[in-house]
């Protein structure tokens, strides 16, 4: 069982990196698609011929028919995943506000989104979000320059901004009588500026907007736009608050390392039990803790302060008669 | 010292904030102006009549555009103030082609799904100064060839080989537009109280113009 929570971390990347290239494929299959329904394969230009051949050595082997491939469309934001419609709570919360009315076909598409958020958190940012993907490796870019000397992304910000944003959001979308969360959350943007820079060539505003949060996470502060702004995020972690998988630190193995809280890109505090509603279940701290401390647990609330882990200098300090090998891990 | 961290506090969340709705704002900004060409963006089939509805209801996902065979939705992007990011046909470019793919794919109540001849996209538009047929300048005949809907929607001219009109049954899907020769588009897709046939003269533009923007 902990072997295989220790791997979850890498389960989580194929995640992301399976969700970023269907964004990247699915274009690529729209092409193919309409080339294929105009039926003028010798009409093509070159590059158009190189794709058209492409998607097709890719997908024949699996997918006789270039009309099935429709069984996947669309992004994140809302898309059709094998004849299920689904779509991000967020589009259907900024619907609902901006368009004042109740359509309920819609709202359905977000049910099982929500039920997942209420089990298992903000699961969808750590493990899904487009965005997460891009947004963690430009960390691994601040690690560097954090390196190399420079006082990068340090700054800390109110995380209650985000809750803010998402109100105001809401109240934009029914003032100015447009879903206004579309052009400011990540993973709605990628989704669509691949779609507009592949399938149709161009940019959108979008792009520049999302360039400039990867700025502000690279500069002031780290994964600042998913801890402080995304109004998506607000929402999951208003969903999460009360989430049943949840991480629990086991104080008795725990030898206060404070690896987890290096590595919890969101700034959490593992160390000190305090995982909070802002905790994507991304289970680095799970990967990176050399004791096995951390695991998966089932509850509602996470547990208060448990004291120094067992292992760690402070407790020994305080408890010398406890023979530490008795409760070690190998 | 509490009030002057507390300043700062508050300064750094207006700032944050600020830059939280920075694209709120970027879409009105960088908007050039609409008007010059809502002449040739039609509205998608069975899309909500009134475009400040659609906007309402349309959360941009871009499923339309994604299930559209023959690639002729497309959106506006930083030139469409609040209605950016939700889709437009251009017939000039691309026509629609009736096949009802995007009515189905969306998932909101931005387009139902419309049976084909009760779809309203607005309604071809002759201007009979410019077309050859009608100035005895050649024979053409290519709208009325191409159109999917036949002769409830556009025919010749009774006893006129070659002249087009316009007839109710037009939806507007702009296949005419794509394909008329003339390079000046004596056809167009236009709303349906603008007419079948052009009005002529400066004034009737400019007020059409007018009316047409949102």
């Amino acid at each position: 069982m902990k072997s295989f929570l220790r791997h979850l971390n890498k389960l989580r990347w194929l995640s992301l990196s399976i969700v970023f290239s269907m964004l990247i494929i699915l274009p690529f299959i729209h092409l193919y698609q309409t080339y294929e329904a105009a039926h003028a394969y010798d009409l093509l230009t070159p590059t158009e011929k190189t794709i058209s051949d492409t998607v097709e050595a890719l997908t024949s082997p699996f997918v006789k028919d270039p009309d099935e491939l429709s069984a996947v469309k669309g992004n994140t934001w809302s898309g059709t995943l094998f004849g299920l419609k689904l779509s991000d709570p967020l589009a259907v919360l900024g619907q609902i506000f901006a368009s004042m009315s109740f359509y309920w076909a819609f709202i359905v598409t977000a049910l099982i989104p929500v039920v997942i958020t209420l089990l298992f958190g903000r699961v969808y940012c750590g493990w899904i979000c487009p965005a997460t993907f891009i947004y963690e490796l430009n960390d691994n870019l601040a690690a560097w320059l954090r390196k190399a000397g420079l006082p990068v992304s340090r700054r800390k910000l109110d995380r209650r901004i985000k809750y803010i944003v998402l109100v105001v959001g809401l109240l934009l979308s029914v003032y100015f009588g447009a879903v206004m969360f579309g052009s400011v959350y990540p993973p709605a943007i990628i989704g669509r500026e691949i779609y507009y820079a592949i399938a149709l060539g161009g940019f959108g505003a979008g792009a520049v907007f999302f360039l400039l949060t990867l700025f502000f996470d690279l500069m002031v502060t780290r994964r600042g736009f998913c801890r402080y702004v995304c109004p998506g995020g607000a929402l999951y972690s208003l969903l999460g608050r009360y989430r049943l998988f949840r991480i629990k630190r086991d104080v008795a193995t725990c030898n206060d390392c404070a690896k987890c809280n290096v590595v919890c890109q969101f700034g959490l505090d593992p160390l000190q039990d305090d995982f909070g509603m802002e905790c994507n279940n991304c289970s680095a701290c799970i990967a990176v803790c050399p004791t096995d401390a951390l695991s998966f647990t089932v509850s509602t609330h996470d547990v208060a302060f448990q004291g120094p882990g067992h292992l760690g200098h402070k407790y020994r300090k305080a408890h010398p008669d406890v023979n530490t090998s008795e409760t070690s891990v190998q | 010292m509490k009030r002057r961290s507390f300043m700062k506090t508050l300064t750094m969340g207006a700032g944050v904030l600020s830059f939280g709705l920075l694209p709120f704002f970027m879409g009105r900004i960088l908007r050039p102006n609409v008007k010059a060409h809502a002449e040739n963006r039609i509205p998608l089939p069975g899309a909500l009549k009134n475009p400040e509805d659609f906007a309402r209801a349309c959360i941009g996902c871009g499923l339309c555009g994604e299930v559209c065979p023959v690639r002729s939705v497309q959106f506006y992007k930083n030139d469409g103030g609040f209605l950016a990011d939700t889709p437009y046909i251009d017939p000039e470019q691309k026509s629609c082609i009736l096949c009802g793919l995007c009515m189905e794919a969306c998932p909101t109540n931005a387009l139902t799904v419309t049976p084909v001849r009760e779809i309203d996209m607005g309604t071809a538009q002759i201007d009979r100064a410019a077309c050859y047929p009608w100035v005895d300048a050649g024979v053409c005949g290519a709208c009325v060839s191409i159109c999917p809907l036949g002769s409830s929607a556009i025919d010749f001219e009774f006893g006129n080989f070659y002249r087009p009109v316009v007839q109710d049954g037009c939806v507007g899907c702009g296949q005419c537009v794509e394909v008329c020769p003339e390079p000046s588009l004596p056809i167009n897709i236009v709303s349906r109280e603008h007419g079948k046939v052009a009005q002529h003269g400066i004034g009737v533009r400019k007020m059409e113009r007018g009316q047409r923007g949102f």
